[in-house]
């Protein structure tokens, strides 16, 4: 049995050489499809090629690709070396070449000497932007100054280098908890838990049909990018560990037309698919009842849809089981989740396969069962003051388990105060029922929107940006509920301007945000100096502040 | 197909996805916050134009589209 990535990797290509990797084109038209043998073959070489650019085991690469052939040749390949890839979001699809420029650099900077492989145009465009912005131009020039495009790397001559043989306790890959700006924290997997996680993972899929979904599935077909641990750990890592088909679609093609991954799902066998819950709203709102595509879809051998990422909606599972109903779709083929990175990926599952259920919260909202905690792992809900709660009262979700995380890099700080007495704190709140787990909240301030999370600084800071406040002017970030269409962003912001000027400020703060975080915002609500509640320490009270915005008692200018 | 009538093209299919009327689009007009072009909607958007238009949009070229302005020019140049 394989103990880390590299066995893996070979283990696949012994065993089941014919089976392989289709990965499609950035607008799901044409995919390319390399059996595991030939992977092998590539990851090797790839291997080879960061070893002839200097890059040696332990060194840090960043790989900010779109879902391509590139991108996981390049990553494995850091794998196969015994170096720690980190897989970044590439650039936003429209607009946001800025934004994406700066959070690379400010990556950079965090994670020390790295290598970056993106795009070919980065390095002018970090140049040219550190000109503009003296106070971030170190970071961008030695961004710049470390990027190397995919092109010249796949013509790089490729050194001859032995696989790595970690032990299985050794980091096998960063993992980024988030997109941010700001400060995005990056994840220690070690190969341990990454091969715990993804057995017990098949075990609790595979558990309705007696045995591991290994066994039982022939495909996996994905679209979530693999800087997503859904994609890299829930898609890419089960396909390799079950010598599973995998058919890879970039995020793009599936955004852009949510039937080509409909389509896929019916043209690849017994199949496994998870997507986070906007993934399904997305298709009932895209795909019409009387739209022609609808006729031509066969979800009959999806047997497992996974949902997790982010809260899961009654109303979403309702109306994606009610429009695919006639394109074969089954109701307990829905498999509610919950994972997160420094989990390595699962939590829990719902092991029997019972489909989505969910009960009344001890506030009154329907909230989904995420199920039960996968093998070798134990829940506990605990109060404030480290005490277990009973059953049915919320707190956070505490989670212990050879799954656990090792750790962020470089920011003791942030570890201990995540992982205590070998018990990961996650910063969401929940009740259990019947032994089941029902997500609540969140304890941290943190916002997920589509399934990735966005931390509510980012988007103050940019709302804070536009008015000027130089700290004496506050705002605050939240999500409301928006139902199907999962959480809303909204910013409140303080202002001493004129009220004739709040119109133009309205405007930029959603342009800035939409340009660097690439996400809508519902609303921005403008109020007086000092209206926003803060602690005595000048912190937001993002919690209050939400409640007043709910309750009407904002005081609003617009 | 012209440039004229791409971009006439071009601004219908903006006005059908983001719901509003084309004689009302201006150039200045930001996709994001004018026009409510979250990234899903964006790329349903770029992959739109390009069956309409039988054109391809390269993901850098599709990285600094940011307004109706942007198309517009995007489409005279090719």
């Amino acid at each position: 049995m394989s103990t880390t990535l590299p066995n893996v990797l070979t283990r696949v290509a012994l065993d089941h050489p014919d089976r392989g990797i289709t990965v499609f084109d950035g607008r799901g038209r044409r995919g390319e499809r390399r059996t595991y043998a030939e992977l092998l073959d590539t990851v090797r070489t790839a291997a080879g090629r960061w070893a002839a650019l200097g890059i040696r085991p332990g060194d840090r690469v960043i790989v900010a690709l779109n879902t391509s052939w590139p991108l996981l040749e390049a990553w494995l390949g850091a794998v196969w070396l015994g170096a720690l890839p980190v897989a970044l979001a590439p650039g936003g699809a429209v607009g946001g070449g800025e934004a994406h420029i700066k959070r690379l650099a400010g990556l950079v900077q965090r994670l020390g000497p790295t290598t970056v492989l993106t795009s070919p145009r980065f390095a002018t465009e970090a140049e040219t932007l550190a000109n503009d912005h003296p106070e971030i131009a170190e970071s961008l020039r030695t961004a710049a100054a470390r990027a190397r495009a995919a092109a010249p790397f796949a013509e790089t001559p490729a050194a001859s280098v032995e696989a790595a043989t970690p032990h299985p306790d050794d980091i096998a890959f960063l993992q980024l908890t988030s997109g941010s700006t700001g400060h995005p924290r990056a994840v220690m997997i070690p190969h341990r838990t990454v091969i715990h996680n993804n057995n017990a993972s098949a075990g609790a899929i595979g558990a309705p049909r007696g045995g591991s979904v290994f066994d039982t599935a022939d495909s996996v077909v994905a679209w979530l990018p693999l800087n997503h641990d859904m994609g890299l750990v829930g898609c890419l890592f089960m396909a390799l560990m079950g010598g599973l088909e995998l058919v890879l679609l970039p995020p793009t093609a599936f955004l852009a037309r949510p039937q080509t991954w409909l389509r896929e799902l019916g043209r690849n066998g017994r199949v496994f698919s998870p997507a986070p819950n906007f993934g399904y709203q997305l298709c009932v709102e895209r795909l019409a009842t009387d739209d022609p595509v609808l006729a031509d879809l066969d979800l009959a051998g999806w047997d497992n849809a996974m949902t997790g990422a982010e809260m899961i909606r009654p109303e979403t599972i309702e109306a994606f089981q009610h429009r695919f109903a006639g394109a074969g779709f089954r109701p307990e083929a829905f498999r509610p989740c919950y994972g997160l990175a420094e989990g390595t990926l699962a939590v829990t599952f719902d092991i029997q396969g019972r489909g989505a259920r969910w009960r009344p919260s001890p506030s009154g909202e329907d909230v989904v069962s995420v199920g039960e905690p996968i093998a070798d792992t134990r829940i506990e809900i605990r109060k404030p003051d480290g005490g277990v709660c009973p059953d049915g009262a919320v707190g956070e979700v505490c989670v212990s388990g050879p799954s656990v995380f090792a750790g962020y890099w470089n920011d003791p700080e942030a570890t201990a105060e995540s992982l205590r007495d070998g018990w990961l704190h996650t910063g969401d709140l929940g009740f259990l029922h019947d032994g089941e787990l029902y997500l609540t909240g969140r304890l941290k301030d943190l916002l997920i929107i589509r399934g990735h999370n966005v931390m509510p600084h980012e988007l103050e800071w940019l709302a804070e940006s536009v008015v000027g406040g130089g700290g004496a002017l506050r705002s605050g970030a939240f999500t409301i509920d928006g139902g199907g269409q999962g959480e809303q962003a909204v910013v409140v912001v303080e202002v001493a301007t004129d009220l004739d000027r709040l119109a133009d400020a309205d405007h930029e703060i959603r342009k800035r945000i939409g340009r660097e975080l690439s996400l809508t915002v519902a609303d921005v609500a403008f109020v007086r100096r000092g209206r926003i509640p803060k602690t005595t320490s000048g912190k937001v009270k993002r919690r209050e502040l939400r409640q007043r915005y709910l309750d009407g008692a904002l005081d609003r200018l617009i | 197909m012209d440039k004229n009538e791409m971009q006439r093209q071009a601004r219908a299919v903006i006005a059908e996805l983001s719901d509003h009327e084309a004689s009302n689009l201006e150039p200045s007009m930001d996709l994001v916050a004018d026009l409510g072009f979250d990234s899903p909607k964006a790329l349903q958007l770029l992959v739109t134009l390009e069956e309409r238009l039988d054109i391809e949009i390269s993901d850098d070229d599709a990285a600094k589209l940011d307004s109706v302005g942007d198309i517009d020019a995007y489409l005279a140049a090719l």
